[in-house]
């Protein structure tokens, strides 16, 4: 489906800096279950990059101080999704004291098991969105990858975050993927970008060049939505139709997005955790538009005050239009996985019949029948959801995008595959 | 459910409406109503504005007394099923009768089904089918459909061939049947607007005309339909979204069918209720050809023996239920067909109501 862009007014923009918030709000977040532990008290000083919330479980990431200062509280504190997460909070010194290890080894030197240890220290995650500790993903075991694919497909209207770290980090860029490749021990490198940003090509050309680039290649994708969805990237660049339930790595592909790759090069050259990201701020109520690097854990208040934004009367997403979250609270922080946040007009959404009209069909990427799940959900039919094969659909929003009677689509498949797991959980 | 839900995704969205879907439709039928009045003057046009006029004030009254919200009068719906109605039914009706049938095509063919979207028969086609039980007579008399002192134009001569000038305009048949070519532009109109997709016209005209030079080649039967009757049916009621398949493959199979049971209506001398029939017995199997027919999921292996199974199971069904619908049609029992189908809307909106409180 071809859908609008509006990257036009942040395209252009370099990467600017947002100076730092008074307090910062790190958030001990869980994934799968698992969530960091925190390793500092109230009261403790703590340097910038300092460990702060240490790893047990699995899936835990670590979180590290943004900033140098003093460890406030730890609180229950509202989170992007509207629910409430165990918070540190910290009262920024500005005096940006950094700790400074030098213990380490040079990267060119590091076994692959080595490097994914670094990156497993510096709390990196799947930047796209989804968050998937990002050592975990390279971790592949006894899975020979063939390609690994850098996902430049940015596909949200509005964002640009990505665009901005391709055209302007293309060397970084390069190492990160350089190392990547190295801990993969992938065969081939390809990077996929859309149509409308080809131009990147050229900025790419003399890197790809390069002796020790070879088998790496730049391909321009359709403007299509959603193309950077793992599965249908993974399709456009090899040709391989990989069901959701499959592992990509179990294909032997792994791809990653270009903030993560970013953070992986930061990790490993300049042993830096992630502690900042970039985030494109865009809408037609923002105004400043741009890409902004900003520190994990600023509130969107801060963010929103430092630029002159108006809040009130907007709706306010924290990532892309098509998938991210409206945010309730300004208070909540900046995660990992926020890729921009944007102010839109608030519009009152009038819903009607579905009319058949089969448009979602049409639109879907997964191949599902959309109408289908709101018709069931409405009907409080849930077992029928899996019947139409619910765990297939990736809630890329194209079917509600395009329904012309308005329809809930989304609202219907994520609250329906919660009641399928409640009832699922029930026979159990 | 009609809040506003922003916490949701989206928050983007392609700026369009069912109203829009519903205006297009309403345009492309436009010409064809000019044309109706170069065939009879005011008669066609009087029988098409009591259509919708009863199609809209049965829908006003009905929301006023049901759910005091006549939001949906707005959309369109209405409209387009009072003009389908009339374009399906003689030029010299009774305005009476006509009134009936616009308000009962509304009535059993949307709103007591929930609204628009939730029927599963052409309402237009619903109509038709209670005029012809409840006013047998007035419908099967030949009086209502020529008058020759109405004629406003009798031909048109623009081209020099006079097959031609037939396509473009014939001041005989129902009213919306003068204009071939009329007919064929508003189809390509809403193909061109995406409000129709070629599969379901297609494969109908593909079906129907194979099957028609099989028959005539194989036997001795020649074959007698109204081509205007069969184009508006095409393009106008095997379209209608609510009630016609969604995915692709289903909108191949369905339109196919629609062909093979008109055809089949016809052979067993079903003389002018075939399209209406054909038509509102596939509506009736929209939701498991949907299944059968279903897009393949993405990654998945296509299971083709069961489709293959499930749609053989299918077309027998089918095949059943139109033998059925002609045998009841010869032994004048539709009626009876019709009656349960009321029964059967009554109660179940009446069960909804107690089921709502």
């Amino acid at each position: 489906m071809h859908i609008l862009s509006m990257k036009g007014k942040t395209k252009k923009k370099s990467i600017q800096d947002i100076e730092d918030a008074p307090f910062l709000y790190i958030p001990l977040a869980e994934y799968l279950g698992c969530a960091p532990t925190p390793v500092v008290n109230v009261g403790d000083k703590v340097k910038k990059y300092q460990l702060i919330g240490e790893v047990k479980d699995k899936f835990a990431t670590k979180v590290h101080a943004p900033v140098s200062g003093v460890i406030l509280e730890t609180k229950d504190y509202p989170f992007a999704d509207g629910s409430s997460v165990k918070t540190i909070v910290i009262q920024n010194d500005y005096k940006d004291e950094e700790v400074n290890d030098i213990s380490y080894k040079d990267y060119n030197q590091c076994s692959p098991e080595e490097l994914i240890e670094r990156i497993k220290d510096a709390g990196i995650v799947g930047q796209g969105g989804a968050q998937f500790p990002t050592a975990i993903k390279y971790s592949v075991g006894e899975h020979k990858i063939h390609t690994f694919i850098v996902n430049g497909a940015e596909c949200e209207p509005y964002l640009t975050s990505d665009y901005s770290l391709m055209a302007e980090r293309t060397e970084e860029l390069f190492k990160g993927i350089d190392i990547i490749k190295k801990i993969l021990n992938a065969d081939n490198v390809i990077i996929g970008i859309e149509h409308q940003n080809r131009e990147l090509l050229k900025v790419f050309a003399p890197y790809l060049q390069q002796e020790e680039h070879k088998g790496y290649k730049a391909i321009l994708l359709p403007d299509q939505y959603p193309q950077g969805g793992e599965l249908q990237l993974i399709k456009s660049a090899t040709g391989i139709e990989l069901p959701r339930s499959k592992r990509p790595a179990e294909a032997g592909i792994i791809v990653s997005n270009i903030g993560t790759i970013y953070s992986v090069y930061q990790a490993v050259v300049n042993h830096k955790p992630v502690i900042s990201r970039i985030i494109t701020i865009s809408g037609e109520r923002s105004i400043n538009y741009g890409n902004y690097e900003v520190k994990i854990g600023t509130p969107i208040r801060h963010i929103t005050k430092s630029l002159g934004i108006e809040t009130s009367g907007n709706t306010i997403i924290q990532g892309g239009p098509m998938m991210g979250k409206a945010i309730q609270d300004l208070s909540i922080p900046v995660t990992k996985g926020a890729s921009g946040i944007l102010f839109l007009k608030k519009k009152e959404v009038k819903r009607s019949n579905c009319i058949s009209c089969g448009y979602c069909v049409d639109v879907c990427p997964m191949r599902l029948m959309p109408m289908k799940f709101e018709e069931n959900y409405r009907k409080k039919k849930y077992f029928n959801l899996e019947k139409y094969s619910i765990s297939s659909c990736i809630e890329c929003a194209a079917c509600e995008y395009i329904c012309p009677s308005n329809v809930p689509l989304i609202e219907s498949i994520k609250e329906g595959k919660i009641k399928l797991k409640e009832l699922a959980n029930a026979i159990r | 459910m009609q809040s506003d839900k922003t916490i949701f995704a989206p928050f983007v969205r392609k700026s369009d409406s069912t109203s829009r879907v519903m205006a297009d439709v309403i345009l492309a039928l436009l010409p064809c109503i000019a044309m109706s009045y170069l065939a009879f003057g005011f008669v066609p046009v009087m029988v098409i504005l009591v259509a919708v006029g009863s199609a809209l004030l049965t829908e006003f009254l009905f929301s006023i007394i049901f759910s005091k919200n006549t939001e949906s009068l707005s959309d369109g719906s209405a409209i387009i099923s009072g003009i389908l109605l009339a374009f399906t039914i003689a030029p010299f009706t009774p305005l009476y009768v006509v009134a009936f049938g616009g308000s009962m095509a509304v009535l059993f063919g949307k709103l007591l089904w929930g609204g628009l979207g939730r029927n599963i028969f052409n309402p237009a086609l619903i109509g038709r089918e209670f005029m012809t039980v409840f006013f047998p007579a007035v419908m099967a008399s030949r009086t209502i459909w020529y008058d020759k002192t109405a004629v406003n134009i009798n031909e048109l001569n623009i081209f020099n061939d006079s097959f031609i000038n037939q396509l473009f305009y014939k001041a005989s048949g129902a009213i919306g049947e003068y204009s071939i070519f009329f007919l064929v532009l508003g189809g390509l109109f809403l193909l061109i607007r995406q409000r129709i997709s070629w599969h379901i016209p297609f494969a109908l005209l593909a079906a129907f005309t194979v099957l028609l030079l099989t028959v005539s080649n194989l036997t001795e039967y020649t074959i007698q339909f109204s081509l205007g009757g069969l184009l508006l049916g095409t393009i106008f009621m095997a379209t209608d979204m609510p009630t016609s398949a969604s995915t692709n493959y289903g909108k191949l199979y369905y339109g196919a069918m629609i062909g093979l049971t008109a055809i089949l209506c016809i052979i067993n001398d079903v003389k002018y209720e075939y399209m209406s029939y054909s038509i509102l017995l596939l509506n009736a199997f929209v939701v498991p050809i949907n299944w059968v027919f279903r897009p393949n999921v993405w990654g998945q292996k296509l299971d083709l023996l069961t489709r293959l199974w499930q749609g053989l199971s299918l077309t027998a069904c089918i095949l059943m239920a139109t033998f059925a619908v002609i045998y009841l049609h010869h032994t004048g029992l539709i009626m009876y067909l019709v009656f349960i189908y009321i029964a059967y809307c009554i109660i179940r909106f009446i069960a909804k109501g107690v089921k709502a409180e």
